[in-house]
C-alpha cells in the first residue's frame, strides 16, 4: 500500500459512482438481508462476538454507547395504533390460539416512541412511558409492530471513512471491501464520526483485560488480532474467511466457489435471513437477488420498473453505495 | 572535443569489454546474495543479525542439507501444504536415527527423548508478529512448483530469501530482518499482492 496506491485508489471512486469503477474490482463481496425473515434473535450478533473477537464491555459501558457489536440488531417500533388486534387478557390467548382471533382495534393506544436504538434512547435513566400488555402487566413495550434490522458495516463502494482518515488506516480493497488496518491506526475518530450508519467502533479501553479472564482466552480466534486500545475497529465481512477461501481457490487453481465459504453470522442465522457472497459472479444467489430485485450498484436513486419489488439500500441517496441489499418487511396490515 | 560519430574501433572493443565486466560483477554479486538461481524471482534484499536461540539439541543443518542433501520439505512437511512450516515430529528423526549414527552424544540425546515418549523442546527462530498473515504454501507455489525451469531439488534456494543459508548453519539463526519493509520490498520486486488485508488481520 504504496502512497501511489492510495491516491489512484481514493481518485477512482472519489469520481462518484455513477462513473464506475468497481468493476476492476477481483471480487466484490455482497450481502443480502431479507427482513421479512428476520426473527431478531441477535444470534448473528452473537456469532459475530465469537468469531471477530470482540469484547462483551458490560452494562455500563454498553449503556455510553461503547459497545463493540460490529453488528447490532436495530429494533423499530411501529406507531401503537398500526397495530391489527386490540389488546387482550392472557386468558383469551388460548382462544385465539384455537381460531378466535381477538376482535380488531377499535380506539388508540398511548404513544411510544416510534424508533429505538439501544444504547442512545436508554441512558442516564431516561425511561419510557409505560403501558399496560395485553395481559394485564406493564411493559416497556407494546405488544405489536416491533421489527428487525440487522446493521453491519455497509461495505460502501464511496466510503465516507475512507477520505478523512488522515493515516490511510482505512481504505478500498481490490475486493471492494472497506478495509480497516489495526497497526496504522492512531485513534482520531474522523471515521466514526463521517460514518452515516454509525457503524465504527472505538477501543475506549482495553477491554480484552477482562472480557476474557482466564480459561476463556482460549477462545480467542487465532485468526485474527485482538485490539487494543485506541484502534477503530469494524465488520470486515469476515475478512479471514475470505483470505482462507481465496487462498484455498488459488492453490487449486479455480475462482472462490459461490457458498463454498459465508460469513459468521450468515452461517448462524437460524432462518436464512442473510445472504452472502460475490456480486462479480452472476450465477451467485447474491447477484441473482440484486438483480431480480433491480437494484444497481452505483446509483443514487433506483428506478425500478417494479414497484412492488422489496429491495433498497439504506441511506443510499447519500451517495456511500453501500454492499448491503434489505429487503423489505411486509407487514400484515 | 571528441565528435561521438568518429570514435574509433578501439572505444568499442573497451565498452564492450565494460560491458562483459560489468555482467560479470552483476552475476558474482548476485551470487554473493545466494539465490541468483531461481529463476522469475528477485531475492528481497536486507540483512539482520539475530539472536542465538539455544535448542534442546544442537541441530547441525548443514550435515543435512548440505552433505545429505536432504530436502528442506522431507522435514518441514507442511510448508507445501500449510500456513507453517511446522517442525518434524521425533519419530521422523528416528526414522533415520535408529540405524544411522546412533552413537554420536546428539543422537544419544534424542534416543533418550524418543524412550521416554517426549518431544524436544525446539524454539522458535523466525517468528512473524500474530497480526501477520503469513502461509508458506502459497509462497513454495509461486516459487517453486508454479515456477518455470525451477526443480523441486533445489527449494532450499527459496527457502534461503527469508530464512538465509540455513544449509550452511549448524543451529538456524536469524539473518534476514522479517519486518514489513523486508516483505513489501520482496512483493513489489515480484508483483506479489499489495493489500493491506493480505497480510494484516
Amino acid at each position: 500500500m504504496s502512497l501511489d496506491n492510495i491516491l489512484t485508489n481514493w481518485s477512482r471512486y472519489r469520481k462518484g459512482a455513477e462513473e464506475g469503477g468497481f468493476h476492476e474490482y477481483e471480487h466484490q463481496w455482497g450481502m443480502v438481508v431479507d427482513l421479512n425473515k428476520c426473527i431478531g434473535c441477535n444470534a448473528c450478533s452473537v456469532a459475530c462476538y465469537a468469531e471477530n473477537n470482540l469484547p462483551v464491555v458490560g452494562e455500563k459501558r454498553c449503556g455510553k454507547n461503547q459497545a463493540m457489536n460490529w453488528l447490532r440488531i436495530e429494533r423499530y417500533w411501529d406507531e401503537p395504533d398500526l397495530a391489527p388486534y386490540e389488546a387482550i387478557p392472557t386468558a383469551n390467548v388460548d382462544a385465539w390460539i384455537e381460531g378466535n382471533p381477538p376482535a380488531k382495534k377499535t380506539e388508540l393506544k398511548p404513544s411510544m416512541p416510534s424508533s429505538y436504538l439501544p444504547g442512545l434512547l436508554e441512558q442516564d435513566g431516561q425511561s419510557f412511558e409505560q403501558r399496560v400488555g395485553f395481559d394485564g402487566t406493564k411493559s416497556e413495550f407494546q405488544d405489536f409492530g416491533a421489527s428487525f434490522l440487522p446493521m453491519m458495516c455497509q461495505q460502501c463502494h464511496a466510503a465516507t471513512c475512507e477520505p478523512v482518515c488522515p493515516v490511510a488506516a482505512t481504505y478500498h480493497t481490490p475486493d471492494g471491501l472497506n478495509a480497516q488496518v489495526y497497526n496504522r491506526c492512531i485513534g482520531s475518530r474522523y471515521c466514526s464520526n463521517n460514518c452515516p450508519y454509525r457503524l465504527r467502533y472505538f477501543n475506549f479501553w482495553s477491554y480484552y483485560e477482562d472480557a476474557w479472564p482466564e480459561p476463556l482466552h482460549m477462545q480467542l480466534n487465532p485468526d485474527l488480532s485482538v485490539r487494543d486500545k485506541g484502534v477503530m475497529e469494524k465488520c470486515t465481512f469476515c475478512i479471514q474467511r475470505i483470505r482462507v477461501a481465496k487462498d484455498k481457490a488459488k492453490m487449486e487453481d479455480r475462482k472462490v466457489i459461490d457458498g463454498e465459504f459465508s460469513t459468521a453470522c450468515v452461517q448462524t442465522c437460524p432462518t436464512g435471513a442473510l445472504v452472502f457472497g460475490d456480486m462479480q459472479n452472476p450465477e451467485s444467489q447474491v447477484s441473482k437477488l440484486w438483480s431480480y430485485h433491480q437494484v444497481e450498484r452505483g446509483k443514487t436513486k433506483q428506478n425500478k420498473e417494479n414497484k412492488e419489488l422489496r429491495g433498497y439500500r439504506i441511506l443510499e441517496g447519500l451517495n456511500t453505495d453501500p454492499s448491503v441489499l434489505y429487503l423489505e418487511r411486509v407487514r400484515e396490515v | 572535443m571528441a565528435v561521438p560519430h568518429r570514435r574509433s574501433s578501439r572505444y568499442f572493443l573497451m565498452a564492450f569489454a565494460a560491458m562483459v565486466l560489468g555482467i560479470f560483477l552483476a552475476a558474482s554479486s548476485a551470487w554473493a546474495d545466494g539465490s541468483s538461481g531461481v529463476p522469475n524471482a528477485v531475492p528481497p534484499k536486507g540483512e539482520h543479525e539475530g539472536k542465538n536461540v539455544e535448542q534442546p539439541i544442537e541441530f547441525p543443518h548443514n550435515i543435512h542439507v548440505d552433505i545429505n542433501k536432504i530436502n528442506c520439505m522431507y522435514c518441514h512437511t507442511y510448508a507445501r501444504r500449510s500456513k507453517v512450516a511446522g517442525i518434524p515430529p521425533t519419530s521422523k528423526c528416528m526414522g533415520c536415527h535408529l540405524v544411522i549414527a546412533t552413537d554420536k552424544p546428539r543422537i544419544k540425546k534424542l534416543t533418550e527423548y524418543w524412550e521416554k515418549k517426549e518431544p524436544p523442546r525446539w524454539k522458535k527462530v523466525h517468528d512473524v508478529p500474530d497480526f501477520v498473515h503469513f502461509t508458506h504454501e502459497k509462497h513454495l507455489k509461486r516459487f517453486v512448483f508454479d515456477n518455470e525451469g525451477m526443480s523441486v531439488d533445489r527449494v532450499s534456494e527459496v527457502c534461503a530469501f527469508c530464512h538465509g543459508e540455513v544449509k550452511k548453519m549448524t543451529v538456524a539463526h536469524k539473518v534476514k530482518p522479517l519486518n514489513m519493509g523486508f516483505c513489501a520490498r520482496c512483493h513489489e520486486a515480484n508483483k506479489g499482492p499489495f493489500d493491506c488485508w493480505k497480510c494484516h488481520k
